[in-house]
């Protein structure tokens, strides 16, 4: 009780603080008088009585204090008193203090962009209910459709998934998604709009019970829309909805025609829920797993007990061993594979060991953070270097500041200010300096992360990654500008302080050492080491970016372009699909401008991959737990001539190659490499399966190798087959399989010149074949591969910016710390120059003092490139972590720049006058 | 002249003691000080003003600006229950360890 009016007397004090000076001293003076007169009864002379008692009563000042210190404010009011007056003293010197700001919002700022990024891709959790309860099964992320034993399964068949369900009650929820997002064609149907592309997934009907998410209006799924009969039912994105329903509220509960089947509209999901994954052009639609086959038609999977394409999270019970559900997990799949009929004899043995893991999945599949962690991990790096720069540029002009001010500094001590309150006071200037800069550097890191998702998700329509600063960033940056102010402030305030008051008040502007001189020197070497190794790694990265850029592909990608199609979209049947070929064709051809048209399953560089293990006529088993399935493709006539890959023998697919004729198939050298070492492979046979496939294809020729999919590895062995040339297969699952790779997904145009409004003309033709054939995209061949190298692209630029700012401000911290030790010692250069030295020997002298601390840092520069060029080496294509180029023209550019800012000083210096000099101060 | 110190810990208790006969200025309470002990103690300016200004945060004494005995202000103090409550409990604590002090003197 004490406690709390002791409290409030110490906090009314505040208010009071003006008239307690006054009074404190109103009744000093009472004091004093009562100690004249006290003093002057007791005989002292009435001229002496006043100073007498002044002495006894001793020092009124500190007294004052002392009452006042009683409150216990003092602290905070210090505190405010340095705030004040570090305000002021930037105030007073506004280009200094524009110019740090500037500096630090740069440095600050570009790591603040970072930490955005980190943040969300790296740490943050889906925005889900309780992230920290769901596991997914499986670590990996295997996409997106496949058959046979995993070892580690990650992706699972409707039936797999049924049964887990069933028989692992420790899961609340257990929930099916789609591994691979799907293109779809949708319009609403009332109205005659064509139908406009879209992303989808498949997702199983506790979905979104399991991750807690409720319906922002209407109803989201629920385990009833998965039965078999169910009437379909869709659920659209908020975004979506937004953007391109605008919100109509009528859209819920309509019919939509999806891929030319009835859906009706259930719901939409909450603003913010992006799905289960965090990547570019998130899901705009959910459908129930149970729709599939409606969807699908004869191609559906689903019923496929051996078709693998769905990811499993559950959300589990507290107190849930995970252990021991991952080992009864384990024993589940175990048994289940033992019961499919369809599995392969020969795999059988390896059913043992099958397993399934747990990995935590509150932040979803792992795609995009693994992408871009290693990008993630060196932008950070690079960051910190930035900062370290700035900070020694700021430390520097800190130091010049704090020596030129050395008088005062001098006087303050001699008046009785303590060494700690005099570095508190100026570590509170450059913290003030740091926040201010950290403030602007908020608004720099909005517009630098807006820039870096525009360069590294190129291409891609929307990306649910926000630059506006959250908390966790505004709290970072603000901790990042305050340990920076510190880092840049304590050691010019600690120089300053140790000012020697007798030495500095007699004028010793006329010595020739500075205390601050080394401290100033060794930051500049520091600099110029850091930049150094920013400008070699952006060398190495801008060389390996080239390099991947201009790599023989074997294809060729001036005037190609690639247009996305779906014919399963707009309601293509097989039988259909020859008619559909055939115009496409006659159709695109008449185009003014198009050389050639072909079409193919997908083309190089778009990302997709087909692969499938084969079987060689009169060759034993390949072994494919050592050798790498090959891939396959579906070609047109004139394909390799549209896409520009060279044939080497044999012939290439033509239109002599019909659904009758003898099924053929072209190969690449590395196949003929790998499965007919040293053997001509024209004429020879292979197929897709087992052995009793081994005749089905027949080689007619061999193309040059092309890179598909991996623009750094060496290309894959690739078979390619002709359209509509269909070999039975024994069971469903492979018939499937088959059967979907006759429908094309891009076709590609050979143009002369630029045509202009091809895209318009090509939608027009396409249009006019069939009004519900979607193009999902259409975008130059160059466009295409260069969103290969969207990351290695945005490293190099970034890499490039932070090399450039480094170098302009080492350049800019050794000309400030020439300039001002050419004005530091006019008077010593006067007295040379009186005694006899000339221009040169001036120019010389200041000049080899500034060049060799930039040697020393290249000195000290050289091996931390080099240890860097070590650590980026698995970055880099095409060149070593150590080329010597790179490391040249780096250390050339910076002697270059090093030589220019230390010789406008120097020649400042020798043009100085003598005589002026010797009478300067 | 060497100025006997004030024995640590009981500056208040000379202090409230003086203020019990009735309200007094800084001045004053030093000046009684010195005489109710035979100009034995003298307290520092340098010690009275802050004890003061300590004693007013903990609520022991109060403080009021009056006319003075020459007509000029001056801010006089005075105890307050808590205060009187306070010098009670520290008289006899003080008279305790004094007592035990002696009772140590005398055996040895």
């Amino acid at each position: 009780m004490e406690r709390l009016s002791e409290l409030w007397r110490r906090l009314m004090f505040l208010f009071r603080r003006e008239s307690f000076q006054r009074e404190l001293q109103e009744e000093m003076k009472f004091h004093l008088e009562m100690k004249a007169r006290a003093l002057r009864h007791a005989g002292v002379p009435p001229a002496e009585a006043a100073p007498a008692a002044q002495r006894q009563f001793g020092n009124t000042l500190q007294l004052r204090e002392n009452s006042r210190a009683a409150w216990g404010w003092n602290a905070v009011e210090t505190v405010g008193q340095d705030v004040r007056y570090g305000l002021r003293q930037l105030r007073r010197s506004p280009g200094f203090t524009l110019l740090a700001v500037l500096t630090l919002a740069l440095g600050i700022g570009a790591n603040t962009a970072v930490f955005t990024l980190v943040d969300t891709v790296m740490l943050k959790s889906l925005p889900v209910t309780d992230p920290q309860q769901l596991y997914s099964l499986g670590a990996d992320d295997n996409c997106c459709e496949m058959t046979g034993l995993q070892g580690n399964f990650t992706i699972y068949s409707y039936a797999l998934y049924k049964e887990l369900q069933e028989h692992t009650p420790q899961f609340t929820q257990l929930a099916a998604f789609q591994a691979g997002a799907m293109p779809l064609a949708v319009r609403r149907s009332r109205g005659a709009e064509a139908a406009q592309p879209y992303r989808g997934e498949f997702v199983s009907g506790n979905y979104f019970q399991m991750f807690g998410i409720n319906a922002y209006t209407g109803r989201l799924l629920a385990p009833a829309d998965d039965r078999a009969g169910a009437p379909p039912i869709v659920v659209m994105s908020y975004r979506a909805w937004q953007q391109h329903y605008g919100g109509d509220p009528t859209v819920i509960g309509s019919t939509f025609v999806i891929n030319s089947k009835v859906f009706t509209l259930a719901g939409i999901t909450p603003p913010g829920f992006f799905g289960d994954r965090l990547t570019g052009d998130p899901p705009d639609f959910w459908l129930p797993l149970g729709s599939e086959p409606l969807l699908s038609g004869p191609g559906s999977i689903l019923r496929l007990p051996g078709e693998f394409w769905l990811y499993i999270t559950g959300r589990i019970k507290p107190g849930t061993s995970l252990a021991a559900l991952q080992a009864q997990l384990t024993v589940e799949l175990q048994q289940w594979l033992r019961t499919v009929p369809k599995l392969e004899e020969h795999d059988r043995p390896q059913i043992s060991q099958q397993r399934i893991i747990l990995a935590p999945g509150g932040s979803g599949v792992t795609e995009l953070r693994d992408q871009y962690a290693s990008g993630l991990r060196l932008l950070t790096v690079l960051g910190g270097l930035v900062l370290l720069i700035a900070c020694a540029n700021l430390a520097n002009l800190l130091l010049a500041k704090g020596s030129a001010s050395r008088v005062q500094m001098a006087a303050r001590i001699a008046l009785g200010a303590s060494r700690a309150r005099l570095i508190r006071q100026m570590l509170t200037e450059s913290m003030l300096l740091a926040l201010l800069g950290g403030a602007a550097g908020i608004a720099v890191a909005f517009l630098a992360t807006r820039m870096i998702l525009l360069v590294a998700f190129r291409g891609v329509r929307y990306v649910p990654i926000s630059p506006t600063p959250s908390l966790p960033v505004l709290a970072f940056a603000f901790a990042l500008s305050l340990l920076t102010g510190v880092l840049f402030g304590i050691a010019p305030a600690w120089f300053s302080s140790r000012s020697q008051p007798a030495e500095a008040l007699h004028g010793a502007t006329r010595s020739t050492r500075d205390r601050s001189a080394l401290p100033q020197k060794s930051l500049v070497v520091l600099q110029a080491a850091l930049s150094l190794v920013l400008l070699a790694g952006a060398g190495l990265l801008t060389r390996s970016l080239l390099n991947l850029q201009t790599q023989r592909f074997g294809f060729q990608t001036r005037g190609r372009y690639i247009v996305r199609l779906d014919p399963s979209l707009a309601g293509y049947t097989e039988d259909r699909l020859p008619g559909l070929y055939r115009q496409l064709r006659t159709q695109l051809a008449q185009i003014p401008g198009v050389l050639s048209v072909s079409y193919a399953g997908y083309s190089p560089m778009r990302g997709d991959n087909w692969s499938s293990e084969i079987s060689v006529e009169g060759q034993p088993r390949v072994d494919y737990t050592k050798v790498v399935a090959p891939s396959w493709l579906r070609v047109s006539p004139h394909y390799f001539e549209t896409i520009g890959t060279r044939l080497l023998r044999g012939r290439v697919i033509n239109d002599q190659d019909t659904p009758t004729s003898t099924p053929v198939a072209v190969i690449n050298e590395t196949f003929a490499r790998k499965f007919f070492p040293k053997q001509d492979p024209i004429g020879k046979h292979f197929g897709i399966g087992e052995s009793n496939h081994s005749r089905d294809y027949e080689i007619v020729g061999m193309v040059e190798d092309t890179k598909y999919q991996d623009a750094r590895g060496p290309a894959y062995a690739m078979f390619f087959l002709p359209f509509l040339q269909l070999i039975p297969r024994e069971d469903e699952s492979s018939q499937n399989a088959i059967d979907g790779s006759n429908y094309l997904q891009d076709v590609e145009l050979l143009v002369a010149g630029h045509p202009p409004n091809l895209e318009f003309q090509v939608r027009h033709a396409l249009a006019e074949i069939d009004p519900n054939l979607t193009v999902l995209s259409m975008n130059s061949f160059d466009e295409q591969v260069a969103r290969n190298f969207n990351q290695d692209r945005l490293l190099a630029r970034l890499t490039g910016l932070f090399g450039f700012l480094a170098l302009v401000l080492a350049s800019i911290g050794l000309y400030g710390v020439t300039a001002y030790n050419v004005a530091r010692r006019t008077n010593e250069i006067g007295i040379r120059m009186a005694l006899g030295a000339d221009r040169k020997n001036v120019l010389r002298m200041v000049l080899r003092s500034a060049l060799a601390q930039v040697a020393l840092g290249l000195v000290l520069g050289v091996p931390i490139a080099l240890a860097g060029g070590h650590a980026l080496s698995s970055q880099l294509f095409g060149v070593k972590g150590y080329d010597p180029e790179v490391l040249a023209a780096a250390v050339a550019i910076l002697a270059v720049c090093a030589g220019v800012a230390g010789l406008l000083p120097a020649r400042r210096a020798a043009s100085i006058d003598p005589m002026q000099a010797l009478r300067a101060e | 002249m060497a100025r006997t110190e004030i024995p640590p810990g009981t500056l208040y208790l000379l202090i409230m003691k003086t203020l019990e006969s009735g309200p007094r200025h800084g001045y004053g309470i030093a000046e009684r000080i010195q005489q109710l002990s035979d100009e034995v103690l003298r307290v520092e300016e340098g010690s009275l003003y802050p004890a003061l200004q300590r004693m007013l945060i903990k609520g022991w004494i109060f403080g009021e600006w009056r006319q003075s005995e020459n007509n000029r202000r001056a801010r006089y103090y005075r105890l307050t229950p808590a205060g009187r409550k306070q010098l009670g409990l520290e008289v006899s604590e003080f008279q305790k360890v004094m007592a035990a002090i002696a009772r140590v003197i005398q055996t040895a």
